[in-house]
């Protein structure tokens, strides 16, 4: 790039948005009511993508008596550490086939679990079991959880693709392991499109947890 | 029973040094200091005829607690928990509240598995899930967990299967509790001769507790009775049971229902140590529903009935129940707790007046300045009417007025 100033770069950055360089496929999902879901774990299939990897430092970390973030998505064969940011003990494990583990009572040690196959991981803690989070494991770069307008950004890294598959998830699916797939014939980068949740969701249940519900 | 606490301390050691592996040390801490105006009178442990802690004879400002709440987990499923806590009043005493061995299995299939073996409280209480089984609402608990904090304790061993309310459970959460216990036979004591009061002190393991020197005790059939109780020692050699059930729907309601016999034969006295096995059995409900997630209502019940001697000379029914209101807004916690409490006096040894009955008022404010300190004020406004001081001060009726500040540090181990 030109040797220029940060506000030359942000002018830059933003003649080429305004110019669809900077593209993306955006993704919508929205509930039988049309109205939008946040939290949508989203990501496409098709050939060449799989191989692509990102490494990225992965963690899941227990905060507040919470898992953080709540929904982490990687790519199988991800190493994903578990920090402990509490005073607090916490113990950590999965009964869910993609990948049962158990991490017994530990504080601070950012103790590595390996997610080698793709499905759907649901991790609560032996102390406080209202804790919960999941980690969806996919078999594509190609992945983002949706925001509160129920909107994920994907870049293709194409201009277009043809023969994806798109695939959500949701954790108020009744069967969590009943993914939603959708075949994409062509789409470019710059496109928008919206998807629609074929099943019924099962009511959120309302956290009203403290810190005496342990007892 | 020194000697089978001194066997359950070794035995609950040996196997933590038979436990290999990775052992994990955790816990909180919590030192308490108060100021307390009260209505000067000397408190039942003094012994005394006043229902207030820290009374007559005692300092205004105390080191009012002092507790560590541990637990030591090993690499298996197996966890050794306990309770030290410092009671300052009436001499300084140090020792366990609770020292029991878990074993508690992951909730594999939605349930789960606990076993608990040692000493410590069945949990009937609602009201006492903080550092030590103190409560995060009012420093004074109500009558009912007063007096399980003083009298009741068991000894033995619980089983409970736990579905934890979780996704999978839909919020729905269910545990059943089984407990065979040695130990506590002469719980009751304090309800026949000194009546429920509000107070927050806990009887550790091998405690003797004095009480006013009711005038009965001085009649034959009373001669044998200590003026004190040993509320958890062992006195006839049977087994006592108890059965709960815990209901939890999406943390927001919970219940539980308990009924706890010590099965004490009341014929039984050690002469010894002047202690009666009491037959004392009750049952108790208690309901929590998080109206928000700040503003909670908290209510217990209890329905019983002790009795002692051969021919149950001394038979009293009892019964209490509480109402708590607190709601927490950024760091402060406002709480309001009414209550009632009653003891029925049913034989028909007349020179033993048993009956008593009370009500009481409690508005507490805390605040946390941070993760180490909190600090706090209570206002109780306990009435109680005891028929045996008529023949110490020719008065059954008294109120009394306590005022509380207390400033204290948690830590984590």
């Amino acid at each position: 790039m030109l040797n220029l100033t940060i506000f030359g770069r942000i002018a830059v950055v933003i003649a080429m948005l305004q110019a669809g360089l900077v593209n993306a496929l955006e993704v919508q999902i929205v509930d039988a009511d049309k109205q939008p879901l946040a939290n949508a774990a989203v990501w496409l299939q098709g050939d060449g993508f799989d191989n692509k990897r990102t490494t990225l430092d992965y963690k899941m970390e227990q905060k507040d008596k919470a898992f953080v973030p709540h929904i982490l998505m990687v790519q199988a064969g991800t190493q994903v550490s578990f920090p402990n940011l509490d005073p607090i003990l916490h113990h950590v494990y999965s009964f869910s086939a993609a990948k049962p583990f158990e991490l017994k009572l530990y504080r601070d040690d950012p103790k590595q679990v390996l997610f080698d196959q793709t499905g759907v991981v649901e991790l609560g803690c032996n102390i406080h079991d209202w804790m919960l989070g999941y980690i969806v494991v996919v078999d594509s770069p190609l992945f983002a959880v949706t925001d509160s307008s129920g909107k994920v950004s994907i870049d293709l890294g194409a201009q277009q693709a043809s023969a994806l598959k798109l695939n959500v998830w949701h954790e108020r699916f009744e069967n969590i392991d009943k993914i939603e797939q959708h075949p994409l014939s062509i789409v470019n980068n710059t496109q928008a499109i919206t998807y629609q949740i074929k099943q019924t969701l099962v009511a959120p249940l309302q956290d009203f947890s403290d810190g005496f519900d342990d007892y | 029973m020194a000697s089978m606490i001194t066997k359950l301390s070794a035995a609950l050691a040996l196997f933590a040094i038979g436990q290999a592996g990775a052992v994990e040390i955790s816990g909180q801490g919590q030192l308490q200091t108060t100021w307390q105006h009260d209505d000067n009178r000397k408190a039942w442990y003094q012994p005394g005829w006043g229902v207030a802690r820290f009374g007559k004879g005692e300092p205004d400002i105390t080191l009012s607690r002092g507790a560590i709440d541990w637990r030591v987990d090993f690499a298996s499923a197996w966890s050794l928990h306990g309770v030290t806590q410092y009671v300052p009043d009436p001499d300084d005493k140090l020792g366990f509240t609770e020292l029991y061995l878990q074993y508690r299995t992951l909730p594999k299939n939605g349930r789960r598995f606990i076993m608990r073996a040692g000493g410590f409280y069945p949990k009937f209480s609602i009201e006492n899930p903080d550092i030590g089984w103190s409560s995060p609402y009012t420093y004074q608990y109500s009558a009912i967990n007063a007096w399980i904090g003083e009298e009741v304790r068991v000894f033995g061993g619980e089983v409970a299967i736990e579905q934890p309310q979780t996704r999978r459970s839909r919020g729905q959460g269910f545990k059943g509790v089984f407990g065979v216990f040695k130990g506590n036979d002469p719980a009751g004591t304090l309800l026949a001769w000194r009546g429920f009061t509000v107070n927050d002190r806990q009887s550790v393991f091998n405690e003797s507790l004095s009480f006013a020197a009711v005038e009965s005790l001085n009649t034959p059939q009373l001669q044998h009775q200590a003026q004190h109780v040993e509320p958890f020692s062992e006195v006839d050699g049977r087994f006592g049971y108890y059965v709960g059930y815990h209901r939890d729907f999406s943390n927001r309601s919970e219940i539980n229902v308990y009924w706890y016999d010590n099965n004490g034969d009341p014929s039984k006295i050690n002469y010894r140590t002047g202690q009666y096995a009491w037959d004392t059995k009750f049952i108790s409900a208690a309901w929590r529903y998080k109206l928000t997630p700040q503003t909670h209502i908290l209510a217990q019940g209890m329905l019983g009935n002790t009795a002692m001697g051969v021919n149950r000379g001394v038979d009293n029914d009892f019964n209490s129940w509480f109402l708590l209101l607190t709601h927490q807004r950024d760091e402060w916690r406002f709480s309001m707790r009414g209550e009632q409490f009653k003891v029925i006096d049913k034989d028909d040894w007349q020179f033993d007046p048993n009956q008593s009955d009370g009500y009481a008022l409690t508005a507490t404010v805390k605040y946390r300045i941070n993760s180490n300190w909190l600090v706090g004020g209570e206002f109780l406004r306990l009435t109680t009417t005891v028929a045996n001081r008529e023949a110490f001060n020719g008065k059954p009726k008294q109120s009394d007025n306590v005022w509380r500040l207390s400033a204290e540090y948690r830590f984590n181990l």
